[in-house]
């Protein structure tokens, strides 16, 4: 036995010490996309994809079965044929699901004249569960490139952090690691939001310590050379306290659900004129008692909303936010 | 149930190599289906619960060198650092093989190994992203998930743990 303890500690610390070393050789390179990595992704993507597309029917069969007489024994026809029907309500019902997906996105980037190459989420993070990202099933083959904006159509979901030939993963935006420039609605203010690590909710930070964040105010992408400006991000819900009194960071609940993605648009062409506010949804009309609104009635009428159901609420209790359906990431 | 056959020091080639097969569909099955449930509580970690199994029948030796080989195959498809996630399952495996070794076989070990393996290795992975620099989950989100971890993997053992001892017990009558 003491043989056999000390070869299990030599071959554990030969273990450790080649994990290490993997460490230390990887963690300076950025490159996360080349030669085995992406060999093994672009297989397994295509594997996760064919998965999701097998099994994504099949939960919505499985919840459409979950009906009183479902443990009923008599196995005859009409079961069977009432299974198969179904089936095919489900599957009906998803190809529905899917169409006005696609169809208010397609809404949410036309406002924006954005071009956009629509993609669905074939795998969540990975085995860890410490990856704040989606892998797609569109890569460089359509168009994708690293650092592009991906939308859903409620608004920012992340931007693109490898693509291969047919799949890319996507870097959620409630990552630690993500870092997008972003602006306060009706202003020229600048900021920037990163994640919290927590699905849905985001921190940002206006660079100029000396102005104010308000719980109500809505936030869009800034544009850069790489991003695509004026994508919805989120509402402001809570200003973060720094202290000293002046507030310049506050907590952002995002429009977009980011733990319950299907259907994403990846940003690859954009307008040369930034399209300003316009794809914010429009504000709920206040009570007449409220104080008179700062109304913008350029915005697009309420019908070309892409969730006419989720009004941004302006009081401090924004509980009916989107993202905050999801507690999962 | 218990009985996988000869009880093996050594690891063995045959039984590795399936091993990690099989976690290379797991792993697929982890990231498109079971994360695609969202489940309170972070999701159940097959891969890890599966790794214990292999680990617990198998010893220190073999569940090390599983848990390094599917870490890394983990790693690889993931974003993050290589080697990240091979070091939280080779030390998994290594310590649960241990316990394995030194802990009579009861019923509830596998129960109690499952649960206890989930939960840290779940923290080890925020620890290990934490330690690398590239932080991702808070304290609080970290505590919530390995405890989650720990009780998905109770639910998971009664059918995974079957399956995992009918499994290698067929790889050994194969190889003899």
């Amino acid at each position: 036995m003491g043989r056999d303890t000390r070869r299990s500690r030599m071959i554990i610390i030969v273990l450790l010490v080649v994990a290490f070393t993997l460490i230390t050789i990887d963690y300076r390179s950025s490159e996360r996309s080349s030669g085995v990595r992406g060999a093994l992704r672009e297989a397994f993507g295509g594997v996760e994809g064919a998965v999701s597309t097998v099994t994504r029917p099949i939960g919505r069969t499985l919840s459409a079965l979950a009906h009183p007489n479902r443990y009923q024994k008599r196995a005859d026809a009409l079961a069977a044929e009432n299974a198969e029907l179904r089936r095919r309500l489900a599957e009906d019902e998803e190809v529905r699901r899917q169409a006005a997906a696609l169809s208010s996105l397609r809404l949410l980037a036309d406002r924006g004249e954005y071009t956009i190459i629509p993609a669905r989420v074939v795998a969540i993070g990975d085995i860890t569960g410490t990856d704040w990202t989606v892998t797609i099933n569109a890569g460089s083959a359509d168009g994708i490139a690293p650092d592009r904006l991906v939308i859903n159509n409620d608004g920012l979901v992340g931007t693109v952090l490898t693509a291969t030939a047919h799949t890319a993963v996507v870097r959620l935006v409630s990552s630690p690691a993500s870092h997008v420039g972003a602006r306060l609605e009706n202003t020229r203010l600048l900021g920037a939001v990163t994640g919290r690590g927590t699905s849905g909710s985001l921190t940002f930070t206006l660079y100029d310590a000396t102005l104010q964040v308000k719980t109500g105010d809505r936030l869009v992408t800034f544009g850069s050379v790489d991003y695509a400006g004026g994508v919805p991000i989120g509402v402001v819900t809570k200003v973060l306290d720094s202290g000293g009194g002046l507030s310049h960071s506050a907590e952002v609940t995002t429009f977009a659900a980011l733990g319950s993605l299907d259907l994403v648009g990846v940003v690859v062409g954009r307008p040369a004129t930034d399209p300003g506010d316009r794809l914010l949804p429009p504000r709920p009309i206040p009570p007449p008692t409220a104080a008179p609104p700062a109304a913008t009635p350029s915005r697009p009428p309420a019908t070309a909303s892409p969730s006419p159901g989720l009004p941004v609420r302006i009081s401090p209790t924004a509980t009916l936010a989107p993202a905050a359906r999801t507690s999962t990431g | 149930m218990w009985d996988t056959g000869t009880r093996a020091a050594e690891p063995r080639g045959r039984i590795v190599v399936v091993t990690v097969a099989v976690m290379a569909v797991l792993i697929v099955l982890q990231v498109s289906v079971i994360a695609a449930l969202r489940l309170p509580l972070g999701s159940p970690d097959i891969v890890l619960v599966v790794l214990c199994f292999v680990a617990l029948c198998q010893g220190p030796v073999t569940g090390a060198v599983v848990g390094f080989s599917v870490g890394v195959l983990a790693d690889l498809l993931s974003t993050h650092v290589l080697g990240q996630t091979a070091m939280v399952f080779s030390l998994v495996g290594y310590g649960v093989g241990l316990v394995g070794e030194e802990t009579d076989r009861s019923a509830y070990l596998p129960l109690a190994v499952a649960a206890a393996a989930s939960a840290l290795g779940t923290a080890g992975h925020a620890a290990m992203a934490g330690i690398i620099g590239q932080p991702s989950l808070t304290g609080t989100q970290t505590l919530l998930r390995a405890l989650g971890a720990a009780l998905y993997a109770l639910v998971l053992t009664p059918v995974v743990f079957p399956l995992v001892t009918a499994g290698l017990r067929r790889l050994h009558r194969e190889q003899m």
